[in-house]
C-alpha cells in the first residue's frame, strides 16, 4: 500500500489516508524520508487519515527530526481533530507546524 | 437466565455474565455480571477482600472462570486458541499495581517491550514510540533509569507507559491511587481523564479509593463480599439507598459495622 | 479416649504422608508439563512468532555456565585431590598405590566429575534462578508477561534449559580436566612420576564410555536443575520469607535429585 506523493507550492506532499496504524506505518515512514533524502521541502496531508496511532505519528517525528537536521521544511496539513487529540496529549502539536490547508501556504522559499 | 445477561445492543467491549469464582472451596465471586461500554472508564471499586482483584485477574483471561462467560471485544474468552488470544492482547494495556516492571531493564526498554515482541517496527520508531509515551505521563528523559530507582508513583507511570505503547483499546488500571500521597494520585486521575479523551480507550479501574473513583468514574461497579451491590453512575452511586453501598461510602471515617450475628458465628461457630 | 486420640494422631499423621505424597506427584506432573512447554517454545517457537531469543540464552549460558567456572575448578581440583590422598592411603596397604590412577581416571569421569559440575551450578543457578522467578511472580511480572501475549515458560523458562543443556557438558569436561590435574598434583609427589606419565597412564585406562557416562548424566542433571528450579520460583508466594523458603526448597531439591538420579543411573550403567 503505497502513499502518493504531490508536488505543490515548491513542497513534496505526503498523502496519507485512511488508518496509519502498527501495519501501515512503515510505509509511511518510509515514503516521508525518501521525500527528504532527497532534500525536499515536505509536507505530509492528513486530511484523509481516518486514524493514526503513535507508530504513525513516531513516523512523522521521525521526519520532522530528520528534516530540522538537514534544514528543510516539514509541516502537517489537514490534522483532523482526532488526530490533532494524540498529538496534543504527548505535547506534540506545540512542536509540529501545522497547518490548516494547503492552499493558505506561502511559496515553500528555498 | 437472560434476564441477567447485559444488554447486548451496546457497544460493548467487555461482557461479564454470571461469573463465578472459587479459590478452593471458598467462592469468591459470586453471579457477577457486568459491561463496559466502548470508551467509557468503569471504575470496579470495594474494599479488600470484596473480591475486586480476583475480579480483574479474571477480566484479565488469567484464570478461567468456574462458570459464568467473560467476553472480550464480544469473544468468549474460554473458546480462544492461543494465536486469537495474542491478537486481543495486544488491543488491551494492563498497568498492574506495582507497575510489575521488569527489574532487568531499564524503563524505556520497559516500555518498548511490547512492540519488540509484537511488531516489526524499525528501532527508531520503536524508540521515539515508547519516548512519546513517557512524555505523556511526565516520565521524559527517565528512559535510562532502572525501575528501582523510581518511586511508587513513577513506577504507575511507567507502567502506564508500557500499558499504552501499543495503543490499546482496552485499559485496565489496578489501584492507581494506591499507597500515593493526594497530589500524586490526582495528577494520576487527570492523566487517565487525558488519556481517555485523547486516545478513545476504554478504561477499567480497580480502586478502592473512593475520591478517585467519583473523579474518574463513568459508571462504578460496587462489589462486596465477591457480589455486585450495584453498578451505576457516580450519582447514582452516592444517591445509592442500598444499605452496604452508604455503609462502604462512609467507611473512610466511619468504623467498619459489624454484624452482630455474623461476628458471633464467626468467633464461636463450629469447627470449619 | 486414649485409643480414639491415637486414632486421631495416626489419622492426621496419614493423611499428612497423603498429601505430601499428592503434592509429590504434583510436582513431578508440573515438571513434565514445563518440561514439555519449554522444549515446545524451543523448538516451534519461532513458527509461532514466539522465538526462544539468542540474547536471553548467551545470557543464561554466562549466568549458569562460565559464571561457575572459578568456583568449579576450585571445587574440582580439590576433590580430585583429595581422592588421590586417600587412595594412596588406603591403597599402599597393599603396596597398590599406583593403581590409584586408574581409580581416579574412572570414577572422576563416570562420576564424581559430573557430580561437582552439577552440585555446583545446583548450588549457584537453583537458587538463583528461583529467586529470580520467584520475585518475578510475587511483583506480578509474570502476569504482565501474560497479559502482553509473551508465554512465561518460552521466556524466563526455555533459555535457561537451551542454556544448562549447552553448558552442563561443558562443566563437566572442566570438572573432568581439573579433577584429573587435582589428583596428578598429589600423584607427582607421593609416587615420584612426572605429570606426561600421569597423563599417560590416565589416557591409557580411560575408555570413550567412561567419559560418555558422565555427559549424558550431566543432560539429565541440567535438565533437572532447570525444571526444578524455575518451577519453585512459578510457585513462590507469601512474600519475602516465601521467597526465601522456594529459593532453599530449589536447591535442596536439586541437589537431592541429583545424587538419586545420579544412584539410579550407576546402578543401572554398571550392574
Amino acid at each position: 500500500m503505497a502513499f502518493p506523493v504531490e508536488e505543490k507550492h515548491g513542497f513534496l506532499v505526503v498523502l496519507l489516508h485512511g488508518d496509519v496504524d502498527l501495519s501501515k506505518s512503515p510505509a509511511a515512514r518510509k515514503v516521508i524520508l525518501n521525500c527528504l533524502k532527497k532534500r525536499r521541502h515536505v509536507m505530509v496531508d492528513l486530511a484523509a487519515v481516518d486514524y493514526i496511532d503513535s507508530s504513525g505519528v513516531a513516523s512523522l517525528v521521525e521526519g520532522f527530526q530528520y528534516a530540522r537536521s538537514n534544514d528543510l521544511e516539514f509541516a502537517l496539513v489537514g490534522v483532523s481533530e482526532a488526530a490533532m487529540n494524540v498529538l496534543r496529549l504527548a505535547r506534540l502539536d506545540q512542536v509540529f507546524r501545522i497547518h490548516a490547508s494547503l492552499d493558505e501556504l506561502p511559496d515553500g522559499g528555498d | 437466565m437472560m434476564s441477567a445477561q447485559p444488554n447486548h445492543s451496546r457497544d460493548s467491549v467487555i461482557e461479564v455474565s454470571n461469573l463465578v469464582t472459587y479459590y478452593g472451596r471458598h467462592k469468591v465471586l459470586d453471579d457477577v455480571s457486568l459491561d463496559v461500554a466502548s470508551g467509557e472508564i468503569m471504575v470496579i471499586m470495594g474494599g479488600s477482600g470484596s473480591g475486586k482483584s480476583t475480579l480483574l485477574r479474571y477480566l484479565l483471561g488469567l484464570h478461567r472462570a468456574d462458570s459464568g462467560v467473560v467476553r472480550l471485544f464480544g469473544r468468549d474468552i474460554n473458546t480462544l486458541n492461543s494465536r486469537e488470544w495474542m491478537g486481543l492482547r495486544r488491543r488491551m494495556g494492563v498497568a498492574f499495581q506495582g507497575g510489575a516492571l521488569f527489574n532487568s531493564m531499564t524503563v524505556g526498554e520497559n516500555v518498548r517491550m511490547p512492540l519488540r515482541e509484537h511488531t516489526r517496527l524499525d528501532e527508531n520508531t520503536m524508540r521515539i514510540m515508547s519516548r512519546m509515551k513517557l512524555e505523556v505521563v511526565n516520565l521524559a528523559g527517565f528512559e535510562h533509569l532502572m525501575p528501582s530507582q523510581l518511586s511508587g508513583g513513577m513506577l504507575k507511570r511507567a507502567a502506564l507507559a508500557r500499558a499504552l505503547v501499543m495503543d490499546p483499546a482496552l485499559l485496565f488500571f489496578d489501584e492507581p491511587s494506591a499507597g500515593l500521597d493526594p497530589v500524586v494520585a490526582a495528577d494520576l486521575d487527570n492523566l487517565i481523564l487525558r488519556i481517555r479523551d485523547a486516545m478513545r480507550v476504554s478504561i477499567v479501574v480497580v480502586t478502592h479509593e473512593l475520591e478517585s473513583a467519583f473523579k474518574i468514574a463513568d459508571r462504578i461497579t460496587v462489589l462486596d463480599q465477591g457480589r455486585i451491590l450495584m453498578t451505576g453512575t457516580v450519582d447514582e452511586v452516592r444517591n445509592s439507598d442500598i444499605a452496604r453501598v452508604r455503609n462502604l461510602l462512609s467507611r473512610t471515617c466511619d468504623e467498619q459495622l459489624v454484624d452482630t450475628d455474623d461476628y458471633l458465628q464467626r468467633l464461636t461457630g463450629g469447627t470449619d | 479416649m486414649v485409643t480414639e486420640m491415637q486414632a486421631a494422631r495416626l489419622r492426621t499423621f496419614t493423611e499428612r504422608i497423603g498429601r505430601e505424597f499428592v503434592i509429590g506427584v504434583e510436582d513431578f506432573g508440573h515438571g513434565a508439563l514445563l518440561l514439555a512447554e519449554s522444549l515446545f517454545w524451543i523448538l516451534l517457537g519461532r513458527w509461532w512468532q514466539q522465538p526462544v531469543r539468542l540474547r536471553a540464552m548467551v545470557r543464561e549460558m554466562m549466568e549458569i555456565g562460565v559464571m561457575a567456572i572459578p568456583v568449579l575448578s576450585i571445587l574440582a581440583f580439590a576433590n580430585g585431590a583429595m581422592m588421590a590422598m586417600q587412595g594412596i592411603y588406603t591403597l599402599r596397604e597393599f603396596g597398590a598405590e599406583s593403581q590409584v590412577i586408574s581409580g581416579i581416571a574412572t570414577s572422576v569421569t563416570r562420576e564424581f566429575g559430573v557430580l561437582i559440575a552439577s552440585i555446583v551450578v545446583a548450588g549457584r543457578s537453583g537458587s538463583a534462578i528461583a529467586a529470580r522467578i520467584g520475585t518475578m511472580q510475587m511483583a506480578q511480572e509474570i502476569d504482565a508477561l501474560r497479559v502482553m501475549g509473551v508465554a512465561p515458560v518460552r521466556y524466563l523458562v526455555s533459555p535457561i534449559l537451551v542454556a544448562s543443556l549447552l553448558m552442563m557438558p561443558t562443566l563437566t569436561i572442566l570438572s573432568n580436566l581439573m579433577a584429573i590435574l587435582g589428583g596428578g598434583v598429589i600423584s607427582i609427589m607421593e609416587l615420584h612420576i612426572s605429570l606426561g606419565t600421569y597423563f599417560d597412564r590416565v589416557l591409557s585406562v580411560l575408555e570413550p564410555g567412561d567419559l560418555w557416562q558422565g555427559l549424558s548424566k550431566s543432560l539429565v542433571f541440567g535438565v533437572l536443575i532447570t525444571l526444578i528450579a524455575t518451577g519453585n520460583g512459578f510457585n513462590a508466594s507469601g512474600g519475602a520469607e516465601g521467597l526465601g523458603r522456594a529459593t532453599t526448597r530449589s536447591v535442596v531439591l536439586c541437589i537431592s535429585a541429583i545424587v538419586v538420579a545420579d544412584m539410579m543411573f550407576t546402578f543401572f550403567l554398571i550392574i
